[in-house]
């Protein structure tokens, strides 16, 4: 699962985050989808990893 | 040498600094926001820690920070950005040029006025100077944290929660002493502020930027790339990104970092050698009888303005530095604060100290005195 954001700033936060719960993450390049995100994004394996940055503008792709 | 010119830029920085800069260049060397392979993420992520570590240092718990080369960009990016057609300013008379000419330029375009605070209306209470200067079309005050002439602290907690108690937003610009005064723009009442990197907060020149109390939603000053949504003909709507296009100087922004990190646990030791050399300074000079203190009744920083009876500044200066001494004279790019003090025509011998300068030196420099004076 990625989570990508619009802001670089936000793929950090949310990796602090998600640290900061146990959760394991990556930073990797964002999928190329018909809308351009920001150039690198979150992947995890924990499909409920976005309870956590819950107060972020972000979007899944599965 | 005596260093003394630490107001312009502080010659010296701590080891761990120069190790940062040494660092990013040498081990990372490419720039965030860019490559998606693991070392421009890691360049990414230095940003980022800056960002918070530089939001935290002056009291903002979220990462609203914008990088910018310096405070003169990131002050213009704010005053270009935040203010209207037919928009008011009340600013002070210590504000450095980088505040008055892009207000002044505005007002010429037609599309701003701005008051100046009087030196001695300073005094007034913030419910008298709102009275005085604040007109139906106020919007912002802006006030510099210290005066980079003088050394005056002339930011007033009390007048800035006045003014945000009447809907003003409030600026400060803290290139002078924002690594020697603890701000937190929460308690203090400030909407925005701008920082430069190398003065005070001690890191390499090309670094500054504008910490934002809640995130802007004006325009950016310079379009180009972002790194972020790449397939917009102009830069995006969102922050900070959209308002830090073209590649950042990382270099000096991870320099930034550390000397942050120094400065949050060597702040008092800094504040109090600086206390006890500006005072033996002081009271040296006020011992000469043909020496004029600019301010000295005011609480300050460790940047003292004199003149020398009968001598230009320019001439002290220039004596100054056969013994080594690094001054600097002139109108030091504070016009407002000149005429304010009615030395518009002699310039000010500005002698600004540092972290690391020593009773020796203050000592050196008022046995220079006597011999030029």
């Amino acid at each position: 699962m990625y989570i990508v954001f619009y802001s670089t700033s936000h793929v950090f936060e949310a990796e602090e985050k998600l640290n900061e719960q146990g959760i394991e993450c990556s930073i990797v390049p964002t999928p190329v989808t018909d809308k351009a995100y920001c150039g690198v994004c979150v992947q995890t394996d924990f499909t409920d990893a976005y309870r956590h940055i819950i107060d972020m503008e972000y979007e899944i792709i599965e | 040498m005596i260093y003394l010119d630490n107001a312009a830029t502080t010659k010296y920085k701590p080891d761990e600094v120069y190790d940062a800069f040494n660092y990013y260049v040498k081990e990372i060397g490419v720039s965030p926001g860019r490559g998606s392979y693991q070392l421009g993420i890691e360049a990414s992520r230095m940003l980022y820690q800056t960002r918070k570590l530089v939001g935290r240092y002056f009291g903002v718990t979220e990462a609203n920070v914008i990088f910018t080369k310096n405070s003169t960009e990131a002050i213009n990016l704010f005053l270009r950005g935040f203010l209207k057609q037919g928009d008011h300013v009340v600013i002070t008379c210590y504000e450095h040029n980088a505040v008055l000419r892009p207000l002044h330029k505005m007002k010429e375009e037609g599309i701003i006025e701005y008051s100046v605070i009087d030196r001695d209306d300073l005094l007034l209470t913030p419910e008298q100077i709102f009275e005085k200067y604040v007109r139906k079309n106020t919007v912002l005050f802006e006030t510099t944290l210290a005066s980079n002439l003088t050394g005056r602290i002339v930011m007033n907690e009390e007048l800035l929660q006045h003014m945000k108690t009447k809907n003003i937003t409030t600026f400060v610009d803290s290139s002078q002493g924002a690594g020697k005064i603890t701000i937190n723009m929460a308690d203090d009442a400030i909407d925005y502020l701008a920082f430069t990197g190398h003065k005070d907060l001690l890191a390499l020149p090309g670094v500054g930027g504008l910490v934002c109390f809640e995130k802007p939603i004006w325009k950016p000053l310079i379009q180009g790339g972002t790194g972020v949504l790449g397939d917009e003909y102009t830069n995006p709507d969102v922050f900070p990104d959209g308002y830090e296009a073209g590649t950042l100087n990382m270099p000096a922004i991870w320099s930034l970092n550390a000397s942050i990190k120094w400065l949050n646990e060597n702040l008092d030791a800094v504040k109090a050698n600086e206390l006890k050399l500006q005072q033996r300074l002081l009271t040296e000079l006020q011992q000469l009888d043909n020496i004029t203190i600019y301010d000295a009744e005011f609480e300050r920083l460790g940047v003292v303005g004199i003149n020398i009876d009968g001598m230009k500044s320019n001439e002290v200066v220039q004596a100054f530095d056969k013994y080594g001494i690094c001054t600097r004279g002139g109108i030091h790019c504070a016009i407002l604060a000149h005429e304010a003090l009615h030395t518009k025509e002699s310039g000010i011998v500005r002698m600004s100290l540092g972290w690391n300068n020593s009773i020796e030196d203050v000592d050196a420099v008022i046995d220079a005195i006597k011999k030029v004076g």
